[in-house]
């Protein structure tokens, strides 16, 4: 029930919190160098921002989690060391009784808690306030050193490929009418000169005619012609349930790319359910709002897709606070009595009704990368089936990916995998019950050597590729 | 001895009737009206030519085709705000307990996404058994037609404006009356203390079934007024005098499976039932003695009990046979002394008084019968309920309000109680629909559904069980304790109040902190003190009464007994489709109700006595006093000729009241019947009026009635001759308990009871250098087909039910199809065969007589045949639950042209609906005849609109989300609840440990209240169905046809009295 508050599932970040709060309690006092307000190393202090504190601070004026730290220099009214007290360990620069540190306490901690206390040295924060006195461009950071695809790239690029091949085949078409055309008419003009007493036969007779003439060119023609409805018909049958880059708009523009390939959300952390169920689940609302209670602005819509989420819970963004059913804020949970419309996604993934999937049996006992079926998501927008070509692109980066033939999320497919995919039996005591009852039984054991002719065991050979295995 | 009982299912197949055989021969029997089809001129009228039609299905066939490529568009709308516990996907279980008014029993919810599903025994901590009665009622829950708010003179209103209306009512000078069925929660009987403090109100408590002769016959001889504790699993010899205890008598859903722990051969001792009946109930049906005795006999049966016990000689006016019945029971009970048990179900404080007496002369007070000092089931109060008619008649009631019960249905004098109402000034209902008697009321307040709310429920006086809510109210319900406190003047929610109740301090703060509650709410229930229970003493001073009383009691022509069905009940849950198509355990009928009578009355008054689905049953009327009702006349083995029995729970809605879709009948296409007047025609006659007042309490049965044919006739739809073996006997093995003891140690296979099965082979088998008739290889070495590999290769699936611990109670047939989405059919469809339930019962009725008895008592064997087939003979009775057998060597595999079935290495025979294509095959070839057909869309075809759960939005809500609703065209059938097996699977494979023994049942297994149903993994050596495999009672079902089924059964045996 409560699994992904257990660590290996939990967001990069928080495990890094965890480890940050653990080192506070050990840090040694620090001893300051040289004035904090010089000259720091401005790169070096951005990574120490982006790490520790842009969870709640923004370089700006503007409240995130926290107040902005714009113009820190100009208004900090205390000693460099208290301020390095205050980071390391806001309680304790509270109790020294400093008076500007104790209207900070009055005029923040009410509003936003106490901060956590951060893990940096003295130089560190000497970096830092380098970096939020002078912060670099936010758009051109952004662009600088991160493969991750801006917005809708992946999925321009993919309709742009699709144009280029309807473009191509109509150009061929194109190109055939025109030629045979203007074959035609000079075959035409040949004939008439060759035979006048043909001029009175209607167009049909001369044509045949004329056909049998160039026999030749006909026939290839149309071989060609035929071939390509053959091949024509035969893909699109083919195609028939095949939804291979199937990209459906969804109501809010959310971007994989955004969370998990920028910001390194693990998969699991909004689909966690995927280790719990059989179904990996679309996140709940309440769990878009752990980070977006603090992020309150995109970087690429501002507050417009964000303010959906809102809406569908009943936040009030400005006082921070939940709304319940009669619009009254001040909550800080979301409320029951709340009649916010909910967020409908469109399914992308569809499977019909006869056939039953677990993620959690893929996942957990099958040790499947959540890429080995959806492809590289963190590099998409929003959800899309990922072509099978793609996904065995990424065998390089997900070693134990298993490369496949057949189109995404159909039989084929699935079985094919049934079939490659190898099952230890020692990676269990199930498997090992299992094993042991082959090696027992004289039918079992005859069984088990026919396994191991290729000296592997599958998930075919085990009965998965048995129809009740998923259909019932 | 075995070999030589004929078993049938019915007289049809017992006589072989011509629609019999023709049914028999044929999988798929029902007419198909091609040749009507095709005769109709409205076809030769139609301007369509062919060239166009080829023209239309061309363009349909393409337009279908490029509408399917188009991807459907699929919503998913994630929990705005997840509550912590639901995970999609994964089922939640929570401890509840479920109480209707008469049934009591401990269960587990089951939910998914927060949904209530399924209903099962809390085997772990609870009490009782689930039956088909409680496992159906989670469809309740989602009936459209409860009430979504309170009403006020009809119209819908606020609870704001109910309240102020019921205060203002309360106010009157009048009798105030609060009538309640039982109540058995001790918050609403503080709820109801307060509210009788604060308004001057009366409590008045009044059972739908009336049980007020023996509480007050246990008043009169024990000074206490309480329904009797029966130890059914202490009892070495039971006698039931009409009472159905393994059905709906009492609390029969814990003596049911107390009595089956006395049922085991195994443990070298059997009680033993002796059943003393007019009609066949479910305990006749499994008694090792079943008598036949007329109702106004059974007082005299009890007072000859008591005599033969007593050593007091002989009582006259009983038939010789009853007479050597009563004997043989005596004996028997004398044997047992303190460990006898006699119950009697009349409501006849004579007879109940008379059984006291035996209990009491057995020594058996304290042992199988225990009168607590506090008092529980069953309190209703029938004279105070009289008194309050002739008061509200008298216009002496100036408020009433109503709980849990509908006296307007099921009232001693429900006509007068409704004359009363329309006097009574102001009167309000808690009511979930608007019923026979809330409809009448001037307010309702409808309560909520018993999986909506918290409950404390006490039964048992060292316990409190807890239900607790599984779903969000669906509608502006209010639990009833709620409004009781509501009208006393305060303002308390429920739960608050609750809590309250088991700890006066509790506060708000306090809701998760009570360690003790929280274990309460997990196991179903709180630890209390009791105290010291003591035996009382026995008065008996009303004994020379009762028995000079019983035994001037005198039968008309015809007696009536009205009893209640397995399935229906009381009639509460008559608007629940799976109930009503649930055949009943004896009739197999499904849907109806009828008057069972002895086949030899029905020759005589030239009734017909073959009911098949070209053959209507003849309507009766039935006259009590100046009561009469139609119905069809059932022909039913073993009931006492002179005798007829009726269903109570029938009849609900008789003036259209809105109490659910499905109480009412439909016509061919679906739509409902319509009476002249515009009403909808109930379901059968309600024959509670029919009960006589005995001593102020209604005893449901009545000693003078007239029976006469009215020449009409009715079709029903009855299910005992359908999907019969073909003349194949080997289904059933059964033996006497002598005979098991006397070999009880032979292997499987030896005994003379369940021999193997061997075939003629010519080949020297035994080695006595000859070959001829004695060299057989038993039935399971054939391999006409290519051997599965099942053994010691991962699971193997199976399952072993023992026909003697079986009741036929049907609780797994319900289960059975609300796990597993099984559609609701109809009666129509049920009439042709086209029944779903892949698991069905098969009732098989065996005469006594045998070729050996024969033979003992010189009869030629020619009059031997004919003893046997006398009908109006008393049958024996087998109850047999059938469903796909899953054969290693499966007939229906090899002959499907598409592999849409096949055999798992589970040994599962799976049935992959996606491939069928529907030839039906299968079905032809399957043996027993357990493969359903889809022949309709249930889902969506009109014909099933009015009772097809998965046709109406929100009751639609009930289908297992884990099974998928099969569409039409396809085959389908038991599946082993595959989805269970996996589930549990990948249980164990994500623990990374051996799957357990018992971590997977199937449904049935899990509903069967005897544990009759045993299911596990073969290869695992030490399952228990393992071991049943080696139990020397073990057979399969037509062993010899070879076709190796991974479905096992024990040979059944009786314990039946030499005398």
């Amino acid at each position: 029930m409560f699994g992904y508050e257990s660590a290996n599932r939990s967001l990069p970040v928080l495990r890094r919190l965890a480890s940050v709060v653990a080192m506070v309690t050990l840090a040694a006092p620090a001893i300051l160098h040289a004035g904090i307000w010089d000259e720091g190393n401005i790169e070096n202090g951005q990574a120490l921002f982006n790490a520790n504190c842009a969870s709640c601070h923004l370089v700006t004026n503007e409240v995130l989690a926290a107040p902005g730290l714009a113009g820190i220099a100009d208004r900090w009214g205390s000693s460099e060391e208290v301020l390095v007290q205050w980071i390391q360990n806001p309680q304790a620069a509270a109790a020294t009784g400093d008076p500007y540190v104790k209207s900070l306490v009055d005029r923040y901690v009410g509003t936003y808690g106490w901060m956590t206390a951060q893990a940096v040295s003295a130089d560190d924060v000497k970096d830092i306030m380098a970096y939020v006195q002078n912060p670099p461009d936010v758009v051109a950071s952004a662009d600088t050193g991160s493969d991750c695809p801006t917005i809708y790239d992946a999925l321009e690029e993919e309709q742009g490929a699709n144009g280029t091949i309807w473009f191509l085949i109509l150009l061929t078409l194109f190109l055939i009418i025109a030629l045979s055309a203007a074959t035609v008419r000079k075959s035409l003009e040949q004939a008439a000169n060759q035979a006048t007493e043909m001029e009175d036969a209607p167009y049909s007779v001369r044509f045949r005619a004329w056909a049998w003439d160039n026999i030749t060119f006909v026939s290839i023609l149309g071989l060609f012609v035929v071939a390509y409805f053959v091949v024509i018909g035969y893909q699109a049958l083919m195609g028939v349930g095949v939804y291979q880059g199937y990209t459906p708009d969804q109501p809010v523009k959310f971007i994989h790319s955004v969370h998990v390939c920028e910001n390194e959300v693990d998969c699991q952390y909004c689909h966690h359910s995927a280790y719990e169920s059989k179904h990996a689940g679309i996140p709940s609302t309440n769990v878009c709002m752990n980070c977006h209670k603090a992020v309150k602005k995109g970087s690429r819509y501002g507050e417009v897709e964000i303010g959906k989420i809102y809406a569908a819970i009943g936040f009030d963004a400005e006082s921070g606070t939940y709304l319940d059913g009669e619009g009254k804020n001040g909550y800080q949970g979301p409320q029951d009595d709340f009649q916010g419309e909910p967020l409908k996604w469109n399914k992308v993934h569809n499977l019909p009704d006869h056939v039953f999937f677990s993620h959690q049996q893929h996942v957990v006992v099958g040790g499947l990368e959540c890429q080995n079926c959806h492809g590289d998501v963190g590099k998409y927008t929003v959800g899309r089936i990922a072509p099978v070509e793609e996904i065995n692109g990424l065998v390089n980066d997900f070693p134990g990916l298993i490369e496949l033939s057949k189109p995404t999320l159909t039989m084929g497919w699935c079985i094919e995998c049934h079939n490659k995919a190898e099952i230890s039996f020692a990676s269990s005591g199930y498997y090992e019950d299992m094993h042991n009852r082959l090696k027992d039984d004289l039918r079992g054991n005859e069984e088990l050597r026919r396994y191991m002719e290729d000296e592997k065991t599958t998930v075919k050979e085990l009965g998965g590729w048995e129809c009740s295995k998923c259909h019932y | 001895m075995a070999d030589n009982k004929i078993y049938w299912s019915g007289l049809e197949e017992l006589d072989r009737t011509p629609e019999f055989e023709r049914i028999e021969s044929q999988e798929f029997p029902a007419e198909r009206p091609v040749d009507a089809f095709l005769s109709d001129d409205r076809l030769q009228r139609a301007n369509t030519g062919r060239r166009d039609f080829l023209k239309f299905m061309g363009f349909s066939v393409t337009a279908a085709t490029l509408a399917a490529c188009e991807t459907p568009v699929v919503k998913s709308i994630p929990y705005t705000n997840k509550p912590e516990e639901i995970t999609p996907g994964v089922a939640n279980f929570y401890a509840s307990t479920f109480y209707d008014g008469h049934d009591f029993v401990n269960v587990l919810v089951k939910t998914r996404e927060g949904r209530p599903i399924f209903v099962k025994s809390n085997t772990e901590t609870g009490y009782g058994r689930v039956n088909a009665r409680v496992n159906a009622s989670v469809l309740g829950l989602y009936d459209s037609a409860r009430l979504r708010a309170p009403q006020l003179n009809g119209e819908a209103t606020s609870w704001e404006v109910l309240d102020a209306a019921v205060r203002k009512g309360l106010e009157g000078n009048g009798r105030k009356v609060l009538l309640t069925g039982t109540v058995m929660s001790p918050s609403q009987q503080r709820a109801i203390a307060t509210l009788v403090e604060a308004a001057g109100v009366e409590h008045v408590q009044c059972d739908a079934v009336s049980y007020g002769a023996v509480v007050a016959a246990a008043e009169q001889d024990f000074g206490r007024r309480v329904f009797p504790s029966y130890q059914f699993a202490k009892a070495e010899t039971v006698v039931s005098l009409n009472a159905d205890f393994l059905g709906t008598w009492g609390d029969s859903v814990w003596y049911t499976a107390e009595w089956a722990k006395t049922r085991r051969p195994e443990q070298g001792a059997m009680s033993r039932l002796h059943a003393f009946e007019s009609g066949m109930s479910l305990t006749g049906s499994n008694a090792d003695r079943r008598t036949r005795v007329k109702p106004s006999q059974q007082g005299n049966v009890a007072a000859a009990l008591l005599n033969e016990i007593n050593g007091q000689g002989h009582v006259a006016g009983l038939d010789e046979a009853v007479l050597a019945a009563v004997k043989s029971a005596a004996a028997d009970l004398k044997s047992a002394g303190a460990k006898g048990l006699v119950v009697a179900g009349d409501n006849d404080l004579a007879t109940q008084g008379i059984v006291n007496a035996i209990n009491q002369a057995l020594g058996a007070l304290g042992t199988t019968v225990e009168i607590h000092a506090k008092a529980s089931l069953h309190q209703g109060d029938d004279a105070a309920f009289a008194q309050l008619v002739e008061d509200m008649q008298g216009g002496r009631v100036s408020a009433l309000i109503v709980d849990g019960i509908n006296p307007a249905y099921h009232g001693a004098d429900a006509e007068g109680f409704k004359a009363g109402l329309e006097k009574v000034a102001f009167s309000v209902s808690t009511a979930l629909y608007a019923d026979e008697t809330a409809s009448r009321c001037k307010a309702i307040a409808p309560n909520h559904h018993w999986l909506e709310s918290w409950n404390d429920l006490q039964i048992d006086p060292s316990r409190i069980d807890i239900a607790q809510p599984t779903i969000k109210p669906l509608y502006d319900t209010r639990h009833v304790t709620e409004s009781l406190v509501a009208w006393a003047g305060q303002s308390v929610d429920a739960y608050t109040f609750i809590r309250q109740t088991h700890s006066a301090a509790y506060t708000a703060e306090a809701m998760y902190t009570d360690q003790n509650w929280n274990t309460g709410v997990h196991n179903g229930f709180l630890a209390v003190e009791a105290a010291e229970e003591t035996v009382p003493a026995y008065l008996g001073t009303a004994l020379a009464g009762a028995l000079a009383e019983v035994k001037g009691r005198k039968g008309g022509g015809f007696e009536l007994a009205l009893y209640r069905k397995t399935a229906m009940g009381d009639g509460q849950q008559a608007a629940n489709p799976m109930l009503q198509e649930t055949p009943d355990p004896i009739t197999k009928t499904t849907w109806d109700n009828y008057v069972t009578m002895a086949v030899s009355d029905m020759k005589e008054m030239g009734l017909n006595t073959y009911i098949a689905q070209e053959d209507p049953a003849s309507v009766v009327r039935v006259t009590v006093g100046d009561l009469s009702v139609e119905l069809p006349a059932f022909p039913q083995p073993g009931q006492a000729p002179g005798t007829v029995g009726i269903a109570l729970g029938y009849g609900r809605g008789a003036d259209g009241e809105a109490i659910g879709r499905a109480a009412f009948q439909v016509d061919g296409s679906g739509d409902h019947m319509m009476d002249a007047e515009g009403n909808l025609v109930p379901i059968g006659a309600n024959a509670f009026p029919m009960a006589t007042l005995r001593n102020g309490a209604p005893d449901y049965n009545a000693y003078d009635v007239t029976v006469e044919g009215t020449g009409g006739t009715y079709p029903l739809a009855c299910t005992q001759i359908q999907h019969t073996y073909m003349g194949r006997d080997s289904v059933v093995k059964e033996t006497t308990f002598d005979s098991y003891l006397a070999e009880s140690g032979a292997d499987r296979g030896q005994a003379s009871w369940n021999k193997t099965i061997g075939l003629n082979v010519h080949d020297d088998i035994n080695g006595d250098g000859e070959i001829n008739a004695l060299d057989k290889k038993a039935a399971g070495e054939f391999d006409l087909w290519h051997e599965h590999a099942v053994d010691g290769v991962g699971h193997r699936w199976g399952m072993a039910i023992d026909l003697t611990s079986c009741i036929g109670c049907s609780a797994c047939v319900t289960a059975c199809h609300i796990e597993n989405n099984v559609p609701v059919v109809g009666k129509d469809e049920v009439r042709r065969h086209r029944d779903m339930h892949w698991m069905r019962i098969d009732r098989f009725y065996a005469s006594e007589w045998d070729m050996e008895r024969g033979e003992e008592e010189g009869l030629g064997v020619i009059s031997t045949y004919g003893k046997m087939e006398e009908p109006g003979s008393n049958p024996q009775t087998v109850h047999m639950p059938m469903m796909c057998q899953h054969c290693n060597h499966a007939p229906c595999e090899t002959v499907c042209p598409v592999a849409a079935t096949t055999h798992s290495n589970e040994g599962v025979n799976q049935m992959t609906y996606n491939r069928c294509i529907g030839t039906r095959y299968c079905a032809n070839n399957c043996p027993f005849k357990v493969r359903r057909f889809n022949w309709f869309h249930y889902p969506g075809y009109d014909k099933f609109q009015n009772f097809n759960p998965a046709q109406d939005a929100i009751q639609r809500m009930v289908l297992n989300p884990d099974v998928v609703v099969r569409s039409r065209g396809v085959m389908e059938k038991c599946s082993l609840c595959v989805q269970r097996t996996q589930s549990a699977k990948l249980e164990a494979k994500k623990a990374g440990a051996p799957l357990e023994d018992g971590a997977v049942l199937t449904a049935c297994a899990e509903a069967c209240p005897t544990n009759a149903i045993t299911f596990g993994d073969l290869n695992d050596t030490n399952s228990e169905v393992r071991a049943t495999y080696d139990n020397n009672r073990t057979y399969h079902a037509l062993e010899e046809v070879g076709i190796q089924p991974n479905v096992a059964y024990l040979t059944k045996v009786r314990n039946t009295p030499n005398s």
